[in-house]
């Protein structure tokens, strides 16, 4: 199967536009804009965003998400607590979505992603068709992790009724924010094109070992 | 390489960089790709006349679901209730900046401003009112795709509903139904807009590019 890049073209990603390339940044021939025939730098940028995530990630957990006062008195929670006490009023469905919202889907699209940056580097056992579909899953499932932030929002706004009840949002609120932020833009940043290239570049080598063997370890990336 | 490849009778996948002879569809049909099985390109039914309602109808519901209280709680005999608009009030007025920057960001800049450019470009193109801005305008719409998180607000709405039902007397008011109205208006307005078609239109309309590239 041919690619576009192979015959020299590229797709404009905000119009989907083909257009021959012919210097880098290409300028979209249908709606101007520029663009590069990958991303640039994707795989780095995706590993940078993603490190940021993780380490944010720590805080966030540690600190105390909401803190709920009764009569004068502050009761702290972390997120884990959060749901520990949900469990225990017995309310499961309310606390099998938060726990999926705040704690697997952001750990799950940062191993996740560290996985395909690796395969994509190193293409080995890569699968792109299978890869692409995780990617897409991780992507499509991004944003729904900002359903804490929503959530402690809406009980501080709702739950204030002065001195007897009131919430107040923790620290760990903006660290959390900040995790879930950078996991969207580490998935932004990742090209999954880069996964079927690899595979091509692997197979070519195999079929034609007379071609430089230090060639195949380099990444598909376009010099600027 | 041949460099004279007519790229308009081609198209390339998006996840996989596959190349296809571009298909022609008929309204309601879609192309795949073979290899990765994501869309190449669809045909919308009634693309332009649909988005153009919903933006329309999502504009008018913008104002009760953002002003009317969306709930509210009584306990030991306070009665206290809030709209997305006291939120961020309350939200601000309390020190917590940085949920109330995303809250307005997230549930009500981005889908107003998406809402408000899927209205321009339907209007554009209903009552053939296309300016060379509109390509700047619908890629820079481009950008906006991944940010509009209403229907997580939304799930956020219910969980905390169902947080605070447990213990205090909760009340749901107006506010709620319009929301829920707005998220279906936005969402529709967002899917039934054709990209490729609006692409394919605005290319000819302005297809000044072109035939410098065949002049050079």
């Amino acid at each position: 199967m041919k690619t576009a890049k192979q015959l020299n073209l590229t797709l404009c990603p905000k119009c989907h536009k083909l257009n021959s390339l012919k210097a880098e940044p290409q300028q979209c021939s249908r709606c101007n804009g520029k663009f590069y025939q990958r991303k640039r730098n994707s795989l780095q940028y995706t590993l940078a965003w993603n490190l940021a995530a993780l380490l944010a990630f720590i805080p966030a957990n540690l600190y105390p998400i909401m803190i709920v006062y009764q009569l004068g008195i502050g009761d702290e929670a972390t997120i884990l607590s959060g749901i520990g006490e949900f469990i225990d009023h017995g309310l499961y469905p309310i606390a099998v979505i938060i726990f999926t919202a705040s704690i697997i889907v952001p750990l799950l699209k940062i191993i996740g992603l560290f996985v395909l940056v690796y395969k994509a580097y190193t293409g080995i056992r890569l699968k792109p068709d299978k890869h692409s579909k995780i990617y897409h899953i991780l992507e499509v499932l991004g944003p729904w992790s900002m359903l804490d932030v929503f959530v402690v929002a809406l009980m501080v706004t709702v739950v204030e009724l002065g001195f007897v009840t009131s919430v107040a949002a923790g620290p760990a609120i903006n660290y959390f924010t900040i995790t879930v932020i950078f996991t969207m833009f580490a998935a932004n940043s990742f090209d999954p094109r880069l996964l079927w290239d690899k595979k091509a570049d692997k197979k070519s080598v195999i079929q034609a070992p007379s071609l430089s063997d230090n060639l195949s370890g380099e990444i598909p990336r376009n010099k600027g | 390489m041949n460099n004279k490849i007519n790229t308009s009778l081609f198209v390339a996948c998006q996840q996989c960089d596959a190349l296809y002879d571009k298909p022609h569809l008929k309204q309601g049909q879609l192309a795949k790709c073979n290899r990765c099985g994501s869309t190449l390109i669809e045909r919308k039914v009634d693309s332009i006349e649909r988005s153009f309602n919903w933006s329309l109808a999502g504009l008018m519901l913008m104002l009760p679901a953002i002003m009317l209280p969306i709930m509210g709680v009584t306990l030991a005999g306070q009665f206290h209730q809030a709209s997305l608009f006291d939120c961020i009030l309350v939200l601000i007025d309390r020190g917590f900046f940085m949920i109330a920057s995303l809250v307005f960001l997230f549930a009500i800049a981005v889908p107003i401003v998406r809402l408000a450019g899927a209205l321009y470009i339907s209007y554009s193109f209903k009552f053939n009112k296309l300016r060379p801005s509109l390509l700047n305008f619908f890629r820079a719409y481009h950008h906006l795709d991944n940010w509009a998180m209403l229907n997580v607000f939304m799930l956020g709405i219910v969980v905390s509903m169902y947080k605070l039902i447990d213990d205090t007397e909760l009340s749901v008011n107006l506010g709620l139904l319009a929301f829920i109205f707005w998220l279906i208006c936005s969402t529709m307005s967002a899917v039934a807009l054709d990209q490729d078609y609006i692409w394919d239109k605005l290319e000819k309309a302005f297809a000044k590019a072109e035939v410098q590239d065949e002049n050079s």
